[in-house]
């Protein structure tokens, strides 16, 4: 299976929501010969031409809150990577970022020195470094107008070095980021990590001296700015402001102010029925995508669910008839029979075993014909077999999936390994080989795509590109 | 191509995109159905999808509220995650084997149970993820499976990693979301230094000074044990109940 880069989704669907305007590219071939409207039926197009507008509006906050969960999930991956020049280009011009208590750099050039400062002068992780930036947990708030948003998120770090240290590193932290819409595109504003702690891996968190948590994000690239908030990492208590109210005191409600926006009309009402038909239709089409984003990442979660547990047959009813399943590195399987077998190959649950499967900071993408999706997430493996061993494992999935007669299944699950070790070593002292085809059970085709995990540098295909430049 | 007497300039960038929705249909005999007709399909049509954008609305508040009561919980403001129930007598929380706390007050002594912040040292990083998320088809309420992984303990000492799901409960009062029940299960707890594997621990029980309403709704332990907390959904292809006989 190959992971096609298609044309970003999130930048050429700008302003679809301008709905009229877009509908009256169907030729207009009836122009000569349009029918007079009466005075009565015009007025009804206008009424009903006025609430597909309000829904159109509503419906580009729901958008609005799935393209700022890309971009921050877009994030979290590039910078996984160290992948500096995509996670600059997410940036406005005049953007600010600031980690930890290292000062705020203002602007692209200087963001991007700072960046590449952190990993020797260029972009890229170096040889077994791990640097992953888990995104969870988002509360956003869309401004009334829609064109600016703010965000808190959480960030759940695994950093480390291959044979240096105490078996790798875990951090803990609050993202308050502000972002703004140019042209359609969002784009982060002002981004902020508190940290709250950055432990070695023996020892974690609790045992950690707070001067690793001060040390996150340091460099020798002076700051524009001194940090904008002081506050001492844990064990000191320091809760980082909260850019909104409690939802339920302050009586938040979703999209209740989304006023017209201010003399931006992309055209003048429908004139004839067949116009407000176009016009409703394509606002049909692009509510029924945000239905199917919602729709995939909960087939997505529920999935994760279903591994937890073991729930071998359920998982294979997941996928399409026609379909794929590739993990790690034990080959391609292909159709949902040969999936079916391999799932139940993986036995039932059992009395003191720990399966644990999350599914993390999904990126999402629905085609524009609405009958494909493609998601990549984050695995975070906890494993148990009691008395015996524990592991963490983490990695990436591509996934895509089809909509079959309205049932949003698994087309592609494909998982990429970048860690599995055992607890009492942690990653940066033992990192497991690619996990190789069951012993005689071989898959229909070989490992699709050659690489090996952590400590060697690899980074999976992206199904989507930079969704702000495009890169 | 004429695109005619209504473009903007955003909107003339749209011209670049395939055209996504299928082609018009071709009026061609207006007499079976009439404009007045064809404007009332129209409407209901709105109306549905109106509703739908409702439905979409909802989901990504009851995200906002679960994510919210994760950020107070970490930073132990009780009496703010205790806020974000329904001030409705039914409304519940239970944690672990903890037992049932039935209505806001109780709910609210519950989660300031053993004061208002963090002790001096402690740490409870609580982040939620992993949302399933069903409104009811009428929007008024709605049910929802999220995952909660806890790292806690007190500078100084062993750490503590605790793992499990919530199926939780909303309901719209007023245009708010709020709680109307939160349950959560442990699936395994255990041990920073050993690991859960060599130093689980259990669930946790009711507290002596503060004894819950009700009893645990459901008896079950957590890691080396296996327990699958219901899921409130079918399968989402079959439509069937998933669950271990």
């Amino acid at each position: 299976m190959t992971i096609t880069s298609h044309v970003s989704v999130t930048r050429l669907t700008v302003a679809v929501f301008a709905l009229c305007a877009f509908a009256f590219q169907t030729p207009l071939h009836a122009q000569g010969s349009r029918p007079q409207v009466s005075p009565d039926l015009q007025a009804k197009i206008a009424a009903a031409y006025e609430k597909a507008q309000s829904i159109a509006r509503r419906a580009e906050r729901v958008r609005d809150i799935d393209q700022l969960r890309n971009l921050q999930a877009a994030y979290g991956y590039y910078v996984d990577k160290a992948l500096w020049d995509d996670v600059v280009d997410l940036f406005t011009e005049n953007g600010t970022m600031e980690l930890g208590l290292n000062g705020v750099y203002v602007g692209k050039k200087s963001i991007r020195r700072y960046l590449y400062s952190l990993t020797g002068g260029k972009p890229g992780l170096r040889p077994g470094e791990l640097n992953n930036h888990i995104q969870l947990s988002p509360v956003i708030t869309l401004a009334p107008d829609g064109q600016s948003a703010k965000a808190r998120w959480r960030a759940l770090i695994q950093g480390g070095m291959y044979g240096k240290g105490s078996g790798g590193d875990w951090g803990s932290g609050i993202y308050e980021n502000e972002y703004v819409k140019e042209n359609g595109v969002w784009k982060i504003q002002s981004l902020h990590f508190y940290v709250k702690f950055y432990a070695p891996y023996e020892g974690g968190w609790t045992k950690a001296p707070k001067e690793t948590a001060l040390r996150y994000g340091k460099s020798n690239v002076r700051p524009d700015r001194p940090p904008s908030v002081k506050y001492e990492p844990y064990p000191a208590h320091f809760t980082p402001p909260f850019h909104y109210e409690n939802p339920v005191t302050s009586s938040y409600v979703f999209g209740a102010s989304a006023p017209a926006p201010k003399g931006s009309s992309a055209g003048s009402p429908p004139r004839t029925v067949a116009e407000l038909e176009a016009c409703v239709r394509r606002l049909e089409h692009e509510v029924d995508r945000l239905q199917s984003a919602l729709d995939v990442e909960n087939l997505n979660s529920i999935y994760g669910y279903y591994v937890d547990k073991s729930m071998q047959d359920a998982i294979s009813a997941l996928f399409a008839e026609e379909s794929t399943l590739e993990i790690l590195g034990r080959g391609v399987f292909l159709g949902r029979d040969r999936i079916y077998e391999y799932m139940r190959r993986l036995g039932a649950p059992q009395q003191g075993s720990l399966f644990n499967h999350m599914q993390l900071q999904p990126y999402i993408t629905i085609s524009q014909d609405g009958t494909t999706a493609k998601m990549r997430t984050r695995l975070f493996v906890m494993f148990g077999r009691t008395g015996q061993a524990a592991q963490w494992g983490e990695g990436i999935y591509e996934n895509t999936f089809v909509r079959e007669n309205g049932v949003w299944k698994y087309k592609n699950l494909q998982g990429f390994q970048t860690f599995y070790t055992n607890y009492d070593q942690g990653w940066a002292r033992q990192s497991a080989k690619i996990f190789a085809p069951f012993p005689g059970y071989p898959p229909d085709a070989p490992q699709s795509v050659a690489y090996d995990p952590y400590p060697a540098l690899f980074t999976p295909p992206f199904h989507y590109r930079n969704p702000v430049s495009g890169r | 191509m004429k695109p005619g007497y209504c473009l903007s300039a955003a909107a003339a960038a749209l011209f670049l995109i395939p055209a996504a929705a299928p082609a018009d249909p071709v009026v061609t005999d207006n007499t079976v159905i009439t404009e007045d007709r064809r404007i009332a399909i129209l409407q209901a049509k709105l109306a549905s999808l109106q509703k739908q954008v409702e439905l979409l609305e909802d989901a990504k508040a009851i995200e906002r509220l679960q994510q919210a009561y994760g950020y107070y919980v970490s930073e132990g403001m009780g009496s703010e995650a205790a806020a974000l129930f329904s001030d409705s007598p039914t409304a519940s929380i239970e944690l672990g084997q903890q037992g049932v706390y039935v209505g806001k007050e109780r709910i609210r002594a519950f989660l300031t149970h053993g004061g208002e912040g963090l002790k001096e040292g402690e740490i409870r990083e609580s982040p939620i993820m992993q949302g399933v998320i069903h409104v009811a088809p009428d929007g008024k309420t709605a049910k929802g499976r999220f995952r909660m992984l806890v790292m806690s303990g007190m500078a100084g000492q062993d750490g503590r990693w605790t793992e499990g799901p919530f199926e939780n409960e909303y309901v719209k009062e007023n245009g708010v979301w709020k709680f109307s029940k939160v349950h959560g299960y442990t699936t395994v707890s255990g041990s920073y230094d050993e690991g859960w594997h060599k130093k689980p621990f259990p669930v946790e029980g009711p507290l002596a000074d503060l004894p819950p309403d009700r009893p645990p709704t459901e008896k079950y332990e957590a890691f080396p044990s296996f327990y699958l907390p219901p899921y409130h959904y079918l399968h989402p292809v079959t439509q069937k109940p998933v669950a271990w006989d």
